[in-house]
């Protein structure tokens, strides 16, 4: 029986040739290509998803919020999201949107360090919401990208990051807060309005409206 | 303490690979677990399996026949050995950590801490260690919020007053801080022996098929894990934090990071790290102890069910927190500061806020303040108030008064 268990285990049968194969291959050519979000920012997005090895830009007022919204999706599914240089980030806020925090990591990085750790978790983490320092030079922004491209992964920069060479940008362009007013109620929903550009001639931009959240906490069309 | 039994001194195995892995393994981590302790059984008849992954020997026969503690922990360590890694046996070696002390809950922390506590002096072992420790997630924010933040430290209260302040739960906590009482309430899962036994007589049907101990962690795990471990080792550990949700009123309670262990996400069983002797952060024998506590703490993150906290915010929660003070300034059409009355009620209609010092910003919606009175067992209470404000400009904060003063203390960015 020994025999036989070492016989499953061994490499040289086409079968665990196969499996050492699909472990040994580059992230990029991994099994899916876009990663899943969330129907509502599904809409926003050119693919219907995220595509790996790009770079995603989140600017505007509720721009961590978005930023979030648009992680959630592939959490549910499986990828693991760590964030750099956002150690104010409200986990709570992430957990809401969807994001399952088992597989949340936050990095805390010194302003010499940010480009070294993003590009370590670059290797192995599938989504990277980076915010940069204002002053991210753009040789290593551009870098950074390459490196995204290389390993499949997906970076989301949250606000300014105006070096990174971004595929597509998502602006919030207005937000409204609903349920509070003149001493009474309390924060129930936001309304905003996301406008998607994509890089390049061929990118028309694409506006949508959104709860961010929805009453419900999550983010939902409006 | 007189007329006290004395704990029996004991030595405990710990393999945290073997304790049931998250994902079904079939019966791989018992059927391992068993070799060992068919393995330990042959240095001394009376193993006891405390819990999957987890097992005790009483150390006083076996040393009067081998002569020595040494002598029997040196045994142990081989016979582990030759069951883990040996021939027949699959996969990594997982990581085994043992200690010895009076008690099965001193002793698992002796283990985790990888240390032999001399005879007698479990008591003063237990003193440095946070009464987290417990068990029990209530008692310990009480008392850390009491200033008791150790074992030591609860210890000292008389057990009079313990018990008629937190009944006989807190009473049972407080003798195994004393260190008099052996095992933490719920620690021991009954019928293990049985299970193991169970699992080693099954039909090996089954087969082994994954490698690693982590069972059916996904391949996104893994290379997670690896690069994390990888970015410790760069940036230090407390470089790398993971959310763990508590308890608690206010978003900054709410939730905590703490710093990543291969153990605390699904990690990659390759990156375990190597024992109690593994490469530790530098420091002093007690600082790393304290540290690996510190990461040992929260074995597996489970979100906490949402535990009804009178005072606590309503969702959404904001996405941003507050770094550090942000004082702030809130003031009616006047200009005279707006404060929260006893009762809970504003002084005046907030029209205009000013954060850091900077510029006035007018207040456009705000909500009726959320009194929150800590500490309410101390003399030094504190009243706090928690006010939510829109200004003009779109942004929505939370704002949080004690004293008279103002503070942002998140954004709903």
């Amino acid at each position: 029986m020994v025999c036989e268990q070492m016989f499953d285990r061994s490499p040289t049968r086409p079968q665990g040739l196969q499996a050492l194969a699909e472990r040994v291959r580059p992230v990029a050519a991994s099994r899916t290509r876009v990663l899943p979000v969330l129907p509502p920012v599904a809409a926003l997005l050119p693919e219907g998803g995220l595509r790996r090895g790009t770079v995603v830009r989140c600017t505007g007022p509720a721009a961590p919020s978005l930023a979030m919204a648009v992680a959630a999706g592939p959490s549910a599914a499986g990828s693991w999201c760590a964030v750099v240089g956002m150690d104010d980030l409200g986990v709570l806020a992430a957990a809401g949107y969807g994001v399952d925090l088992e597989r949340v990591v936050v990095v805390r990085a010194r302003p010499a360090e940010w480009a070294l750790a993003s590009s370590i978790l670059l290797d192995g983490i599938d989504l990277v919401v980076l915010a940069p320092p204002r002053h991210a030079r753009s040789a290593v922004t551009r870098t950074l990208a390459a490196r995204a491209r290389d390993r499949g992964a997906v970076v989301l920069v949250v606000g300014g990051g105006q070096g990174f060479p971004a595929e597509l940008e998502l602006s919030v362009a207005s937000a409204q807060w609903h349920g509070l007013a003149e001493g009474a109620g309390r924060l129930q929903s936001r309304r905003v309005c996301v406008v998607a550009r994509g890089r390049g001639p061929a990118g028309r931009p694409s506006r949508q409206e959104l709860w961010l959240p929805a009453a419900t906490g999550k983010v939902a069309a409006a | 303490m007189s007329g006290e039994v004395p704990l029996p001194r004991l030595l405990l195995v710990e393999c945290p690979e073997l304790a049931a892995p998250e994902a079904d393994d079939g019966d791989a981590h018992l059927r391992r677990f068993g070799r060992v302790l068919e393995g330990l059984s042959e240095v001394c008849p009376w193993v006891d399996a405390v819990r999957p992954g987890v097992c005790t020997l009483p150390l006083r026969g076996p040393t009067r026949y081998f002569g020595t503690e040494e002598a029997v922990l040196a045994r142990v360590a081989g016979a582990v050995k030759a069951v883990l890694g040996g021939p027949g046996d699959h996969g990594p070696v997982p990581w085994v950590r043992m200690g010895v002390a009076e008690g099965v809950f001193a002793a698992a922390l002796a283990a985790r801490a990888g240390t032999v506590v001399a005879a007698g002096e479990t008591a003063r072992f237990l003193a440095p260690w946070p009464v987290g420790e417990l068990g029990d997630p209530e008692l310990a924010d009480v008392l850390v919020r009491l200033g008791l933040s150790t074992l030591g430290r609860f210890a000292s209260l008389p057990a009079a007053d313990v018990l008629a302040r937190f009944g006989t739960s807190g009473a049972h906590a407080h003798r195994l801080a004393r260190g008099l009482d052996g095992e933490l309430p719920g620690y021991r899962v009954a019928g293990t022996g049985a299970r193991v036994v169970a699992a080693l007589g099954r039909a090996l049907a089954l087969q082994d098929r994954q490698p690693g101990f982590w069972g059916g962690t996904s391949e996104a795990d893994r290379r997670a894990a690896a690069v994390l471990t990888d970015l410790q080792r760069r940036l230090g550990p407390d470089a790398v934090r993971v959310p763990v949700l508590r308890g608690g009123r206010g978003p900054q309670d709410r939730c905590r990071l703490v710093p990543w262990s291969p153990a605390s996400g699904a990690g990659g069983g390759t990156s375990a790290p190597a024992g109690p002797q593994g490469t530790g952060p530098q420091g002093t024998a007690r600082q790393r102890v304290r540290q690996r506590a510190a990461r040992q703490r929260v074995p597996r993150r489970k979100a906490l069910p949402e535990a009804p906290w009178p005072g606590h915010l309503p969702p959404p929660a904001p996405a941003r927190l507050a770094v550090g003070d942000r004082p702030a300034q809130v003031v009616d059409d006047g200009g005279i500061p707006v404060g929260v009355t006893a009762r809970g009620l504003l002084t005046a209609v907030p029209a205009r806020l000013s954060v850091d010092g900077g510029p006035w910003t007018p207040v456009m919606a705000w909500s009726a303040p959320w009194p929150v009175e800590e500490r309410w067992w101390s003399a030094a209470r504190r009243r706090v108030a928690r006010l939510q404000v829109l200004t003009v400009d779109g942004t929505a904060r939370l704002l949080v008064t004690e004293g008279g003063r103002w503070r942002v203390e998140a954004t709903y960015d």
